[in-house]
């Protein structure tokens, strides 16, 4: 693993009236695939809001030393857009020459057919793949991922995780919200979010890993 | 320059579908206009014109053509800006923290407001033609389209600021409906109150009426109507800067910044 490229110390916030952060602190280094786990309500969500700059914090802070990629829990998109409406519109926010990456994310995710289609004709799933192509389309060094699974098959949510561990080896650090036991096998590193404050938690065994992988 | 096309060009495309819209210009304009003439008598009604500085005597009927076409305008322009900029708000928010500029996506709303607003003010226009003959035609279309232009820009300005969809319709109706309403003298009798010269179609009703009954236009009362653009624009960014400016900028790298976050950590306080 690499240099540190998220810092988080002592954050503090709440949601709908409720503590839910109470002195969060850890590092994200380049190269790691790290989970964030916890049960509903837990924050987990507050907390990826707030690391990826969108939500002030009641106190602490947050350092970022690369450039991001931020995946909501629900996709944000414009349905009267088409699929390659969006790419062109973010091609011109992240300032990308061309579309090549995010087409061949879309391959690699199986929807180049629908390039042209509105959104609002899509499937949830293709709509959240959509919502994590965006997100990834200008090769961040840091990505946030709040489930960016939801809705996708089981193939697809198996090509999820062979992508993740695809960025994780060219040095892109990769923090991923999860609320799944299943998942944890995946990571190099956990934090479980309990009564406000993140516990590192053991990951599997790498044998259990290599069999999830297949 | 690239990214004012671009949102230019689909913010245009996604009103041409907005089928809904097209039917309320399409049916409403007409059914409220001819409504005004069929029920509305032609009593002869006392209106203070202060851009003339004098009382008219005006037909009740006509005035009421006038109110009624406002009302149109300022609703269907008010709504249609409002809708478009609330359906589009997080998507839009989610491409200026990406990096698309804030300032481009405005200019993009303003000129999709300038193409429905004229759009909607000639077709309301000419449907008052077909039933009165103002003095000055196109006069009175512009008074039109500049309270167009104010109610987009409150359309504008309330869907950022407000939080519901249910908030900002409520907001739209009754502020056009309490706007045009209390300049009437026909529904409000003591419609020479000083305090009307503060609501948003004051100034276009002032000229439409100069333009409709009188060889005078007044142009500044026109203009007072790009004000409350200029005004409701200038909040509406400020609300969309202050939503939408990333919480942490990207820190130098760790090689050149080893002090960084002690001083993020002491610029949050």
């Amino acid at each position: 693993m690499g240099d540190t490229v998220l810092t988080a110390h002592e954050l503090r916030a709440s949601y709908r009236g409720r503590q839910v952060l109470r002195g969060v602190r850890f590092d994200v280094e380049a190269g790691s695939l790290v989970g964030v786990v916890g049960e509903n309500g837990a924050g987990k969500s507050t907390l990826l809001r707030i690391l990826a700059g969108r939500q002030r914090p009641d106190g602490g802070s947050v350092v970022r030393r690369a450039t991001l990629g931020y995946c909501s829990q629900q996709p944000v998109l414009n349905p009267s857009l088409t699929v390659d409406q969006h790419l062109r519109y973010f091609q011109l926010a992240y300032r990308l020459p061309g579309l090549d990456r995010a087409l061949a994310l879309l391959d690699r995710f199986a929807f180049t057919d629908r390039l042209g289609s509105r959104v609002r004709t899509l499937s949830g799933g293709t709509r959240q793949k959509l919502h994590l192509v965006l997100a990834l389309m200008h090769n961040p060094g840091l990505l946030l991922l709040d489930e960016p699974y939801q809705g996708f098959d089981w193939e697809t949510y198996l090509r999820f995780w062979r992508l993740a561990d695809e960025l994780r080896a060219q040095g892109t650090a990769v923090l991923v919200v999860s609320h799944l036991v299943f998942d944890r096998s995946r990571l190099d590193r956990i934090h479980h979010l309990a009564d406000g404050t993140l516990h590192e938690a053991e990951p599997e065994a790498p044998s259990s890993r290599r069999e999830l992988a297949r | 320059m690239r990214p004012y096309r671009l949102a230019t060009r689909y913010a245009l495309a996604e009103q041409a579908g907005n089928r809904f819209a097209l039917t309320l210009v399409a049916a409403f304009v007409p059914l409220w206009v001819a409504l005004m003439d069929w029920v509305v008598p032609h009593t002869a009604v006392a209106f203070h014109y202060r851009a003339g500085d004098r009382t008219l005597g005006v037909d009740g009927q006509h005035l009421s053509l006038l109110t009624g076409a406002l009302n149109a305008v300022t609703l269907i322009v008010g709504f249609m800006m409002f809708s478009a900029a609330r359906r589009c708000a997080p998507f839009e928010r989610r491409l200026i923290h990406c990096g698309f500029p804030a300032r481009s996506l405005l200019a993009a709303k303003l000129t999709m407001l300038t193409v429905v607003a004229f759009l909607t003010t000639a077709y309301t226009t000419a449907l008052v033609r077909m039933f009165w003959t103002p003095e000055q035609l196109l006069p009175l279309g512009l008074s039109l389209l500049a309270a167009a232009f104010a109610y987009g820009g409150l359309g504008i300005l309330v869907a950022v600021a407000l939080p519901g969809q249910l908030e900002g319709m409520f907001v739209i109706v009754m502020t056009s409906l309490v706007d045009t309403t209390i300049q009437n003298p026909m529904g409000n009798p003591a419609a020479d109150k000083s305090v009307l010269r503060y609501f948003p179609a004051y100034g276009p009703m002032q000229s439409a009426v100069g333009a409709g009954f009188t060889r005078h236009t007044p142009w500044p009362y026109t203009a007072l109507a790009a004000a409350w653009l200029a005004g409701t624009a200038l909040v509406g960014l400020t609300v969309l800067h202050l939503r939408t400016r990333s919480r942490y900028p990207m820190a130098p790298a760790p090689a050149q910044a080893r002090s960084v976050p002690e001083a993020t950590a002491r610029a949050q306080r």
